[in-house]
């Protein structure tokens, strides 16, 4: 008797417990529920608005007259790591920290994750209906979220948000999906492609500058090659560089901007000639010739970008982020005074050449459908991402990284060291900004163009296959 | 005394139900889910549009997915030969006479499926990395630096070289699983073998192989199921890449629902990755159970069909005459 009322007690602990971990709190979502529909007015009137440009140094949040109070869920991949040297991810966790400390009648639920992690996460949640109240978007996302009814319309929030009229415009085209904005620009704005060179090592090979054309950095190559190190370092093997970092700029020189926005408006044509000659060039540069270390498809751009670091290569090929690395890095090394920054350099048969580099914001400040629900919450969190992309935030990274955000700020260029000054002039003065091509359009179109480049670039795929590869992409995505 | 300790049947299904239901939960209700997720089109979010077949009709015109398919039949074919077959190997010499310290070599031999995937996908990036990797500095240290490759970033070679880390880490799991079955078998039979005058290699092929037989399928069977799912390691080391050189089930289907955000298609991919592993398990277990029943018992199993079938038309006969 006793055995068998240990059995039961037993078994019931079990089944409690077991329910007890697949219990939630969480309110019964319905999926049906219109979203935008409910949405308040109280989206024209955010807390921030009275809210002054916060101090260069620490911003600062005023609490302002939010009337929610409880939780607001938000995920981000600004980790304390990724601050370190990042003056976006410094800037945002800065922000939102003075944020916190404004409204202490509201809770930030915060998940931080790495980059990587947290594309793979979102895009998790988003199947699942169960995105965060605030997250960051990435412009190729945009089309199919909203079209899905997962983020919320900010159109008229970000025209009569308080900062409109120090907003960068232009910003919000990957953002944009029948005419309305779905979120808010976030981070810095920030190139996705800049040559950074030895400046020193290109004057032993003959080079005052880094060479305006590829056939001077073959004859370079020649040199560089003599002395047993790389001409430019590059580094594919997560397959996604070669894109952002390469084609999405040198193809302009080709293709001009009009393709690309044929592109984005699902009229454009992967199998363009100037397209294919963008990437039939691509495959001279990096099959044919010996510019670039032979190993750009087994590393990552972390790993080439210690190849320029140690001297194995002349030159590294990388983003913003690569800069803010190499900066902190070589930070006491007379390598530091020496590196300098360039374009891409012409390709010979390239007509529409000019100094371009790819330059945008990648990620925008969503807020769930679902948090709309709730007027109060609402605000709380239009708020939020206002503050958190408005002047304040503007004004950090300008005074602490010479960078920019959503919204325009005058740097004082003259309280940094050259390097910082070289990279702002290069991102935002002396050459001419086009889009990152994978900001926009949809994730299955470049998942089929990255991994049919790295084959492209091995010298196993030709230029045209990949093209109508991608093309057929393009066209499944578009429904057609 | 015996009936008095035997649980009552109540209490046998109350004990059974929590880690049933946990296991339907983890295993069926995924696989479900998968497989009605499979007949829609969905894009991730709340809006699903029921497409009939339509997934599995791309699925089964899915090149990529093929190729991955055959990658994975590669690793399985090379796996069961590496992993098993020298997992054999080493337990012979480990439980050998003349072997010293085999407790040593049983710990060490074990160590490296205890590392994480990506542990061991991070190591052996680092052995075959082309300017600082061990393999081409071996190959320069022994004057033959014309050999040396960018290893990860050749086509025809990529998935033996994603294999030999998965081999690597497993033969001391199988040998730990196949000493456990050698040490069984008796050692008279294996004296007395030794005194008729068998060879080493003639004990292992026709005393312990048999007499191990039940276990070596059950080593199959996981090295099958293991590596039609494999996807860490390979994904730490290449991606898949270059291109889909090393694409697998998995990270295909993985890469399909998340990097191309097709979870419709996704479910497809999972779905066509458990019959087909439930398949090649299935044709691998035949083909053992073939291949390690001894021709004399062969014969005699067709020689008893062959009476029984006569029996039954004699029967048949007598039945039709009366």
């Amino acid at each position: 008797m006793k055995k068998k009322a240990v059995s039961i007690l037993l078994a019931t602990a079990m089944v409690v417990t077991l329910a007890g971990c697949g219990g939630s709190d969480a309110p019964a979502a319905d999926a049906e529920a219109p979203a935008a529909e409910e949405a308040p007015a109280a989206a024209e009137t955010p807390a921030a608005e009275e809210a002054p440009a916060a101090d260069a140094e620490a911003p600062a949040a005023e609490g302002g007259d939010l009337a929610y109070s409880g939780e607001i869920s938000i995920m981000h991949f600004s980790t304390s790591e990724e601050s370190e040297g990042n003056g976006g991810s410094d800037g945002f966790r800065t922000c939102l920290a003075n944020w916190q400390d404004a409204h202490g009648n509201i809770t930030l639920a915060e998940e931080v994750l790495a980059n990587d992690d947290y594309k793979t996460q979102i895009a998790t949640r988003a199947a699942a209906d169960d995105l965060p109240d605030v997250f960051l978007l990435q412009g190729m996302n945009t089309i199919s979220w909203s079209d899905q009814g997962l983020v919320y319309d900010l159109t008229d929030t970000i025209k009569n948000s308080p900062y409109a009229d120090q907003y960068t415009m232009d910003y919000l085209v990957p953002f944009t999906a029948g005419g309305k904005y779905y979120a808010y620009p976030a981070l810095t704005g920030g190139t996705c492609t800049v040559v950074i060179y030895d400046e020193a090592m290109w004057k032993e090979a003959g080079f005052d500058a880094f060479p305006t054309t590829w056939a001077d950095v073959e004859k370079a190559a020649e040199y560089f090659s003599g002395q047993g190190i790389d001409t430019i370092a590059f580094g594919n093997s997560g397959q996604w560089q070669l894109n952002s970092c390469f084609v999405s700029c040198l193809g302009y020189q080709y293709t001009g901007t009009q393709w690309f926005s044929d592109i984005i408006a699902g009229t454009g044509n992967f199998e363009d000639p100037n397209f294919v000659a963008a990437l039939t060039e691509t495959q001279r540069l990096f099959h044919d010739t010996n510019i670039f270390n032979k190993d750009f498809n087994a590393v990552s751009n972390e790993d080439a970008r210690e190849y320029y670091i140690s001297g194995d290569a002349a030159a590294f090929i990388g983003g913003n982020w690569d800069a803010s690395y190499i900066q902190a890095t070589l930070e006491g090394d007379p390598k530091k005074d020496t590196t300098k920054f360039a374009v891409l350099p012409q390709a010979a048969d390239a007509t529409k050449y000019e100094k371009f580099q790819n330059i945008g914001l990648g990620y925008g400040m969503a807020i769930s459908a679902k948090a709309a629900q709730d007027p109060d919450k609402l605000a709380a969190c239009i708020d939020l991402c206002q503050y958190l992309t408005g002047p304040a935030f503007s004004e950090y990274v300008g005074a602490n990284y010479a960078l920019a955000g959503f919204c325009s700020s005058d740097v004082d260029l003259s309280a940094f060291d050259q390097y910082t000054q070289d990279f702002y002039n290069f991102s935002y003065v002396d050459n001419k900004g086009c889009e990152i091509y994978d900001s926009y359009v949809d994730g299955s179109v470049w998942s089929v163009l990255n991994t049919e480049m790295q084959e492209m670039v091995n010298g196993d795929k030709d230029p045209a296959t990949v093209a109508a590869d991608t093309q057929a992409a393009y066209k499944t995505y578009l429904g057609q | 005394m015996l009936k008095s300790i035997k649980p009552k049947g109540w209490v046998v299904a109350a004990y059974l139900a929590v880690p049933v239901a946990l296991y339907v939960f983890t295993v069926f209700a995924p696989l479900l889910a998968a497989l009605f997720y499979s007949f829609f089109e969905w894009k991730g979010g709340p809006v699903k549009t029921f497409s009939g077949f339509a997934n599995y009709a791309q699925l089964f015109g899915d090149e990529v997915f093929w190729t991955s398919f055959w990658h994975n039949i590669f690793l399985v074919v090379v796996c069961i030969i590496g992993q098993i077959g020298l997992a054999f190997i080493v337990v012979l010499l480990v439980n050998s006479k003349v072997t010293k310290l085999q407790g040593i070599h049983r710990t060490f031999g074990f160590f490296p499926s205890t590392i994480s995937a990506v542990c061991i996908g991070f190591i052996w990036q680092m052995i075959y990395d082309s300017k600082r990797g061990l393999l081409n500095w071996f190959l320069e240290q022994i004057g033959r630096p014309d050999k040396q490759k960018v290893w990860l970033n050749e086509p025809g070679l990529v998935m033996l070289l994603v294999s030999i880390p998965l081999i690597w880490q497993f033969i001391g799991y199988y040998m730990v699983i196949l000493l456990s079955a050698v040490s069984s078998i008796s050692t008279e039979v294996l004296e007395s073998a030794e005194i008729d005058g068998a060879t080493g290699i003639q004990r292992a092929r026709y005393i312990v192989l048999p007499l191990i037989k039940n276990t070596l399928l059950v080593c199959i069977t996981l090295c099958v199921a293991g590596n039609m799912k494999a996807f860490d390691n390979i994904y730490v080391m290449t991606a898949g890449g270059p291109g889909y050189s090393s694409m697998v089930m998995a990270m295909y289907g993985y890469k399909v629902s998340f990097e191309q955000s097709n979870l419709g298609y996704g479910s497809c991919i999972s779905v066509g990755i458990f019959v087909l592993a439930l398949a090649v398990i299935g044709g691998s277990q035949v083909l053992m159970n073939y291949f390690m029943t001894d021709k004399y018992d062969r014969e005699e199993a067709k020689h008893l069909k062959q009476i029984e079938k006569e029996r039954q038309r004699a029967i048949k006969a007598c039945k039709a005459k009366a």
